[in-house]
């Protein structure tokens, strides 16, 4: 594993804040969030629902657009590009995964994995079908290639939509609570390969969650409260260190007050 | 995409059944309606070209305006020469001449204002197939002092086949003449007031009694009816210099052109309505359809399609949906519109008449391709306003519908 020092940024959260009317009422998603992700981490994005975990996940994947600030992709201002110019970003740098898995379920699982390589009009049918053949294997759903996705379990399924994000090699692949409708061990092997696949390929993983199994795994975390970020963690062995800690903060004023 | 489009169609096939099913019975609909139409226009037309008119009229220029009020001022003569030259131009199969003057005619009591007709008994046999004997017999070649009365005029006069009448008219050189016509048959046609007025008599009768052999008419039969309008310029040119006037069959009933017209309006309005109905069924399941599938347009989008791909996918659906729709309803048309013209449609009798008929579904090319396209448009208009809605939802706020 290359060092942290030489690591190249690949999201920027700069200042972010996001509301949203919600039956007249103002709701401020997002206050001020300022972050970044270093190239190649394994983060877990925690929180109770509700803290805006998801809301920063989708103005990092370019299908949100925050109200204020900026979000750097690849050094990259993404605010004032267009819907097509955005859809062509996320088309060649970004994988995304569900938590209700989301495959089309008239493609068999190989023809789901295919998918977004349509957008690659270079890639000739043979490499197409390598690319696929290979990321079945990395998910180990070769055999179940022709299966359509109401045939598969919800692990499978999940595995198909792993392998889906993947193809088109993104530099980024955000998932979405991807462990919350499955069973525990189910869960335990998706993160397992997920988090082999960041090891591997080095594809950087960022991962929004209530599920302690998924910070147990993370190099990085933040954790989100109230649509700010409430502390923002490095992995070092097995403890956490914090670069920010806002419950310190608190924990001060409570004790002066 | 076509591949996808394909496999969404058929994800729910009950439900795509029930709308090809809505989109086909509109399309057999309209082919059934319009080669009905279409076969009811036609069988009037030949009526009216066989019973009374032929395809084509010769006449002296004039007569149309003014020759019922005076005949023998519009006389063709030597109509055998005239009659020589129309048999040579193609795709005329049959040539005759008729004298039409007034006369009344008489029963021994009272007497009855009449049209009469001198005609070639074999020339409009081969003609008259829509003169229809209520009894006795039509007339034939070597008739003499016969003839065929209208159903109205022998009821007028209370005779029947067999009884003889007396036939009274002014001859071309003004003196008064009389005839004795043995009656051989009562005929009926499509029109009550034309059997009310006619008798037919053999054209030497007719030229015994107007001591000429000239003709009013010259009538001519077609092979084809659709030739009318060639053959009408070729005669045209053929008599320009000879003061001879050329009138097809539409001009000389003027009702048939207004009747079309009023087919064609209420066949309008037939089809704007099935191709409301239409629209309406198909805007309302594509809508049920594609509401369910917002989340995976958002996981499309997601993914890296533009909105205008999503649109275009939608679009290729229902597209694809009135294509076959159309196609099934063609098939279903063309084999019900055989089936219907197997058994016949027995028709009451139209306006002026008293004679039902047998009617059919008449298919042709341009009703089955208007057909088909008012389905087709139809459903893939249906897609417009679900592809401009879907493809504008916030990818955000699509992913969040629950598959």
């Amino acid at each position: 594993m290359r060092s942290d020092e030489h690591r190249t940024t690949v999201v920027a959260v700069d200042d972010v804040s996001k509301s949203y009317d919600l039956g007249g009422q103002r709701v401020d998603a997002l206050r001020s969030v300022s972050f970044d992700i270093e190239d190649g981490v394994f983060m877990a994005l925690a929180g109770p629902s509700g803290s805006g975990k998801s809301t920063l996940l989708n103005l990092i994947g370019c299908i949100d657009t925050p109200s204020s600030g900026r979000v750097l992709l690849n050094g990259e201002d993404v605010a004032g590009m267009s819907s097509d110019a955005l859809a062509a970003l996320r088309a060649r740098m970004i994988g995304f995964i569900f938590q209700t898995f989301n495959l089309f379920p008239v493609l068999s699982a190989a023809e789901n994995v295919e998918y977004p390589l349509h957008h690659f009009p270079g890639l000739t049918r043979r490499e197409r079908s390598a690319r696929v053949h290979h990321y079945l294997d990395v998910v180990g759903l070769t055999e179940f290639a022709r299966h359509r996705p109401n045939q598969l379990s919800g692990g499978q399924r999940q595995r198909v939509a792993i392998a889906r994000a993947l193809v088109a090699r993104p530099r980024l692949v955000l998932a979405d609570e991807p462990t919350a409708n499955l069973d525990h061990r189910t869960g335990q092997n998706i993160l397992r390969l997920m988090r082999r696949i960041n090891r591997r390929t080095g594809v950087t993983f960022i991962i929004s969650t209530h599920d302690p199994k998924v910070i147990d795994m993370a190099d990085r975390r933040i954790d989100m409260e109230d649509g700010s970020i409430l502390r923002l963690g490095v992995r070092e062995g097995r403890e956490w260190k914090y670069a920010f800690d806002r419950r310190n903060e608190r924990e001060a004023l409570a004790d002066r007050g | 995409m076509l591949k996808l489009a394909w496999r969404n169609l058929f994800r729910h096939s009950l439900r795509t059944a029930i709308t090809l099913a809505a989109i086909a019975s509109g399309v057999v609909g309209l082919i059934l309606s319009g080669g009905f139409i279409h076969d009811i226009l036609t069988q009037l037309g030949e009526a009216v070209i066989h019973s009374q008119t032929g395809h084509l009229q010769l006449t002296k220029s004039g007569y149309e305006r003014s020759g019922a009020r005076r005949p023998e001022e519009f006389r063709i003569h030597a109509p055998q020469a005239i009659e020589k030259r129309i048999a040579d131009v193609p795709g005329v199969v049959d040539v005759s001449a008729r004298v039409t003057f007034s006369g009344l005619l008489n029963n021994g009591k009272a007497d009855l204002p009449v049209i009469a007709e001198g005609i070639d008994p074999a020339a409009e046999a081969r003609l008259g197939t829509y003169l229809m004997m209520d009894s006795g017999r039509h007339l034939v070649a070597g008739d003499r002092e016969r003839a065929v009365l209208g159903s109205g005029v022998a009821s007028s006069l209370q005779v029947a086949p067999g009884d003889t009448v007396t036939l009274m008219a002014n001859t071309d050189a003004g003196a008064l003449d009389v005839l004795d016509l043995e009656i051989v048959g009562i005929f009926r046609t499509y029109s009550k007031d034309y059997d009310a007025r006619a008798i037919r008599i053999p054209l030497d009768s007719a030229a015994k009694i107007l001591g000429s052999g000239d003709a009013s008419v010259i009538v001519v039969s077609l092979a084809r009816t659709d030739d009318t309008g060639a053959v009408a310029a070729a005669l045209r040119k053929e008599f320009s210099e000879s003061g001879l006037e050329v009138s097809t069959w539409q001009q000389l009933n003027d009702f048939y052109a207004k009747t079309v017209l009023l087919y064609e309006r209420q066949f309008g309005v037939l089809r704007a309505v099935i191709l409301l109905m239409v629209f309406l069924s198909v805007v309302n399941s594509v809508n049920m359809s594609l509401f369910e599938r917002v989340a995976e347009f958002g996981t499309m989008r997601a993914l890296g399609d533009k909105s205008s791909f999503v649109a275009r996918l939608i679009l290729t659906e229902s597209a694809l949906l009135g294509g076959i729709g159309a196609a099934m309803g063609v098939m279903g048309g063309v084999l019900l519109g055989l089936l219907v013209s197997s058994i016949g449609i027995p028709m009451p009798p139209p306006p002026n008449s008293d004679i039902g008929y047998t009617a059919h579904i008449e298919l042709d090319v341009v009703t089955l391709l208007a057909a088909s396209a008012i389905g087709f448009v139809a459903s893939a208009c249906a897609g417009i306003p679900a592809a401009l809605r879907l493809s504008k939802i916030p990818v955000a706020e699509a992913l969040r519908h629950a598959i």
